[in-house]
């Protein structure tokens, strides 16, 4: 949200970014909060036979039939163990809900909006096309994902055929 | 937009249909007062609101049209085709403006003034006072005929409306001139003759507009009627708005006319308040199916009472709000009328349109869906199925055609009928052309119904634009519409007799939102399948009557005598194991209506049947086309609604997988289908064979008719010469035989490959066991245990062109991995790159490529539809791969990123391009 004073404020909310922290392999990920529409736990998973290998299958989310799509597979990272299913980011799309399966989900994270930084140059094609930057924790690596993206690419290619 | 505006523009919208449609109907009886009264006040409403909105290019067209209406209405002009034609443009300009209304929401530029000026003409009383006009304008030229020629319906709309839209009307003028100019030099001025103007334009010439055109020719009546009724006009003008403003008063419940639009105490409520109303209660249905499954052990009569209540209510409520979404089909036909007048006006014939059960009512989105493929049919029965007036009479029929649509419901479905007393199909042009297209075989052709030939008129691709005249028209963008029928759920068929007429039938769902569908399990997982398209259901194995039998690999079921293919659904979705067809497994037999014909589909199980709410499928798996959508069942779970004809394409894919892996050939290199070949024998006694799917027509000539000219055989061949080429040596010809000759025919050249004799027809895989350095032939295999050459028919083809192109200098066998969905076109083309000598690999969707590339399988060019190789490049398998995309329309086609795009038809171009490409990969 912009106003005309917009440029001076440099309070809080303004530059700060939230994250949901979320994981998948060894990776810590950072999912923008406002991009997310809940967190659930995916519970019977109706696989679909031939479809796309990253659409997990579909599952029922309060009365609405939810795609989910495996973040996993789309990152190009080994599958999960078979009895962990994983929790789930609800993603709201036109009128349509996806859930992106994740490894675990942790606490919400806030960070400020100018220590962002690009994604190396020399990081996979394939990532670089769904992380947005990276932020430097402590310890470790917050990539931030490109939601819409980890999930877009899923609708964009079936367009294409 | 403004609201109001966009209120004005549906409900204008609405206004314009029943105008049409009314003023088709007024033509016809023009005694009827009430149909007038209904269009006088429509236009009036129109024009009224026009005027409050500040719309002013569009009351000025609504106010000439009124006016003109307006006269007849006061009985001072009689009706007449020209000046219904007259005032259907006024309704066709105001439409016009509409649209950009819509789309930009200001009225467009424009003047309208010509189109005014013809309205006001006609208005100015009797005809008398427009010829006074056209003198006015060409007075040289001038002719009794003139005052007719100049009538609208003599200028196509498209030059008419070309001229409105163009913004200089200087240019215009003297192009209408011209065209109005035109058929006055055409007859000749003074050579009126009232027989030959009738003569000239069959139908259209009315006793009245006669009668009109003498009394024109006497110019000295003109002036005094002119100023007479001029007054009157502005008179009529005045009575006229009174009596609109009074029907308009007169209430809401005013019913107009017999057979007109009833206006009703209505609420206008948005579609997305319906649609989401329907789902809502979508939800609530299933709930309550959920909570009634859950008490059904319980005994809690506490608990039972308030339940079943609560069932009942939300069972009405349920239907009423479907019936919230019901429509009489009617609407769909309301703009049928005035299309079948501009056909029979364009075309010169008569044309009666009669439509039944107007008031039979479907769900909204339904007839959304069939209004296009509808309007289709029925115009192509006015233009293609029905002949020419003279035709007609001569065939002993009525001179007036009729076209017949009539509507009724039979169960949960609703009927649809079209139907012609036309000249009906072409039976035999649509059999060659099913030939030359490659849907059948002559074989098979030959042991067809008509009615069986008549359906290939709903094959995919069998009529595209280029080809349209072959079949006189007819069935033009019917796989279309069959495509469109099918996606909602609904069949469609044709019977047809030739000279009697023909008669579609559709048959559709009443309602999209909610089927009825058989639950079936299939490993472990269950799946729906619309009831719709299921014919009947079999036990087979263990205690049953039926058995799986197995032919060459192929699974069968005999069902009341028949052969009927079987295809698992395991196999079909690669999941867990095929039913194995021994005699202590039992499994079921869904007998599906695919494409026309049945397909029996083996499931494990069959569970349930359900009323089920149709969920669209999400963009991710928009892709796969075994489903349709899927639901929420009453316990809660996701299970997948299986698309019958999506899963036809699947099945034709898993039935041709199966028939190689029974072969023995598990290897996905050779997946290759197994071929007919046709056995020869020529230039020697050992037999030689080529792929059947490549001869066009078998022949024997009269070896008197092989001529020899310029060094080279021909003979005489449906009027035209066609080259002979002897596949051994030479031609050895004995006395009193005829010389049997296979004709291959391409790119409207045909050759023929003379042969000594034609031995036999055989179904085998070509498996090539040498490859030769021979011309003419490709390699050797063992066919029928016999080592066989297999003849090069690309190489003959060239030497009949004497373009002799080099190819396979390499003794490797190129692999070509082939690409393509649609599996009548893999049975084109793979036996074609066959025959040149490449290894083809088949496959028909994503996930068969992607498990060749799992498999390390390399190749050396990909052919296939542009669609799917683009997928494969962005997806980046086989990276540096030459591709060439096959498709109808080459030039509509993105060659972004594919090595070439080639016409389909041009078998000669792929094989020239892919020698090409071998030929460069080789110097690389």
């Amino acid at each position: 949200m912009t106003t005309h004073h917009g440029d001076n404020s440099e309070l809080s909310a303004e530059s700060m970014n939230e994250y949901v922290s979320v994981r998948i392999g060894d990776q810590l990920f950072g999912a923008p909060v406002d991009a997310i529409r809940e967190v659930f736990a995916p519970q019977s998973v109706t696989s679909v036979p031939l479809a796309p290998s990253e659409v997990a299958g579909l599952l029922n989310l309060r009365g609405r039939i939810v795609t989910a799509i495996d973040a996993r597979r789309r990152l190009g990272l080994p599958p999960r163990d078979a009895n962990d299913a994983g929790m789930a980011l609800g993603v709201e799309r036109g009128s349509e809900i996806f859930g992106l399966i994740v490894d675990s989900v942790g606490e919400v994270l806030r960070r400020p909006r100018a220590e962002l930084e690009p994604v190396p140059a020399h990081v996979d094609a394939k990532w670089r096309a769904m992380v947005k930057g990276v932020h430097r924790l402590e310890k470790e690596l917050l990539a931030v994902l490109d939601v819409s993206a980890v999930i877009g690419s899923a609708g964009s290619k079936a367009e294409a055929a | 937009m403004d609201d109001l505006i966009s209120e004005f523009l549906t409900e204008t919208g609405e206004s314009l249909d029943v105008i049409d449609s009314e003023l088709v109907r007024f033509e016809n009886n023009p005694e009827d007062r009430a149909i007038l009264d209904n269009i006088f006040r429509l236009l009036h409403t129109i024009k009224g609101t026009c005027g409050f909105l500040g719309l002013p290019r569009l009351e000025a067209v609504a106010h000439a049209g009124e006016t003109l209406l307006g006269k007849f209405r006061d009985g001072e002009l009689s009706v007449s085709p020209p000046m219904v034609t007259l005032v259907l443009r006024a309704i066709d300009q105001i439409k016009v403006v509409l649209e950009s209304l819509e789309h930009s929401g200001v009225e467009p530029a424009g003047d309208d003034a010509e189109l005014i000026g013809l309205l006001e003409d006609a208005a100015m009383g009797r005809l008398p006072e427009q010829a006074g006009e056209q003198v006015q304008q060409q007075p040289e030229n001038w002719d009794a005929d003139l005052g007719r020629e100049l009538r609208p319906g003599e200028v196509s709309l498209a030059d008419l409306e070309a001229a409105f839209n163009s913004a200089d009307p200087e240019v215009d003028v003297p192009e209408i001139a011209a065209a109005e100019a035109a058929p006055v030099e055409h007859l000749g001025v003074g050579d009126f003759d009232p027989d030959l103007g009738r003569e000239l334009r069959p139908g259209e010439v009315s006793a009245a507009e006669l009668e009109a055109a003498f009394a024109s020719a006497d110019p000295e009546v003109e002036l005094a009627p002119a100023v007479a009724e001029l007054i009157s006009k502005d008179m009529s003008h005045e009575e006229a708005l009174h009596t609109a403003m009074a029907e308009l008063k007169a209430g809401d419940d005013h019913i107009i006319g017999e057979g007109g639009v009833k206006v009703m105490a209505t609420v206008r409520v948005g579609v997305d308040v319906l649609e989401a109303l329907m789902t809502t209660v979508s939800e609530l249905v299933l709930t309550r199916n959920q909570l009634m499954q859950t008490v059904r052990g319980l005994e809690d009569d506490d608990l039972k009472g308030p339940l079943q209540r609560l069932s009942a209510v939300t069972g009405e409520l349920q239907d009423g709000v479907m019936k919230t979404r019901m429509q009489p089909i009617g609407d769909a036909w309301r703009k049928l009328p005035r299309i079948i007048r501009d056909v029979s006006t364009d075309l010169g014939k008569k044309i009666e349109l009669v439509m039944d059960g107007n008031e039979t009512e479907l769900d909204r989105q339904v007839l959304e869906l069939i209004k296009d493929p509808l309007t289709h049919m029925v115009r192509n029965s006015a233009d293609h199925g029905l002949e020419m007036p003279a035709d007609r009479l001569k065939a002993g029929k009525p001179e007036k055609g009729t076209i017949k649509l009539s509507a009724y419901h039979e169960g949960g479905h609703i009927i649809i009928a079209i139907s012609d007393d036309g000249m009906g199909l072409n039976t035999k042009r649509i059999g060659e052309k099913a030939l030359e297209k490659g849907l059948t075989t002559h074989d098979e052709l030959a042991r067809m119904t008509d009615q069986q030939i008549h359906r290939f008129i709903f094959a995919p691709g069998f009529s595209t634009a280029e080809k349209v005249t072959n079949l006189s028209g007819r069935g033009v963008g019917m796989d279309v519409v069959r495509t469109n029928i099918e996606q909602i759920g609904g069949v469609i068929d044709v019977t047809s007799a030739a000279g009697k007429g023909s008669n579609f039938s559709i048959k559709i769902p009443l309602t999209l939102a909610i089927v009825s569908a058989l639950i079936i399990g299939c490993d472990e997982q269950r799946f729906a399948i619309p009831q719709l398209a299921v014919r009947e259901l079999v036990r087979v194995g263990a205690g049953s009557d039926h058995t799986v039998e197995n032919l060459n690999g192929a699974r069968v079921m005999r069902l009341r005598d028949r052969l009927m293919p079987l295809v698992d659904l395991h196999d079909v979705l690669g999941v867990g194991e095929a039913y194995n067809g021994a005699s202590d497994e039992t499994g079921f037999v869904v007998v599906l209506d695919a494409g026309g014909r049945n397909v029996g589909l083996v499931v494990d199980n069959v569970l349930d049947t359900e009323e089920i709410v149709v969920k669209p499928l999400s963009d991710s798996l928009r892709g796969v086309h075994a489903y349709s959508g899927a639901t929420i069942l009453g316990d809660g779970s996701v299970i997948m609604i299986l698309d019958p004809n999506g899963l036809a394409g699947e099945i034709v894919t898993a039935m041709e997988d199966e028939a190689t892996l029974e072969a023995g050939a598990a290897k996905a290199a050779e997946m290759a289908n197994t071929q007919r070949l046709l056995l020869v024998r020529a230039g020697g006694s050992e037999p030689k064979a080529v792929p059947l799917a490549l001869v066009t027509r078998l022949e024997e000539f009269d070896p008197k008719a092989i001529e020899s000219t310029n060094g080279r055989l021909v003979v005489q061949y449906r009027g035209r010469l066609m080259p002979i080429v002897p596949i051994g040596s030479e031609i050895r010809t004995t006395e009193g035989q005829r010389q049997p000759v296979l004709v291959f025919a391409e790119n409207h050249t045909s050759i023929g490959l003379a042969v000594d004799e034609i031995v036999d027809v055989v179904e085998e895989r070509v498996d090539m066991q040498m490859s030769s350095d021979r011309p003419g032939v490709i390699g050797s295999a063992i066919i029928k245990g016999k080592a066989t050459d297999v003849v090069d028919i690309a190489w003959y083809l060239d030497q009949s062109r004497a373009g002799n192109i080099q190819r396979r200098a390499s003794n490797r066998r190129r692999r070509i991995l082939l690409v393509d969905a649609d599996a009548f076109a893999r049975r084109m083309i793979a036996p074609l790159l066959a025959a040149a000598g490449y290894d083809v690999t088949p496959t028909g969707g994503m996930h068969e490529v992607h498990a060749i590339a799992e498999a390390g399988e390399k190749f050396d060019a990909m052919v296939g539809d542009p669609s799917a190789l683009s997928r494969i490049r962005q997806e980046g398998l086989w990276p540096d791969l030459p591709t060439l995309a096959v498709t109808d329309w080459p030039e509509d086609t993105q060659a972004e990123g594919l090595t070439a795009v080639l016409p389909r038809s041009d078998r000669g171009a792929l094989i020239a391009a892919l020698d090409s490409v071998s030929q460069e990969e080789k110097v690389a």
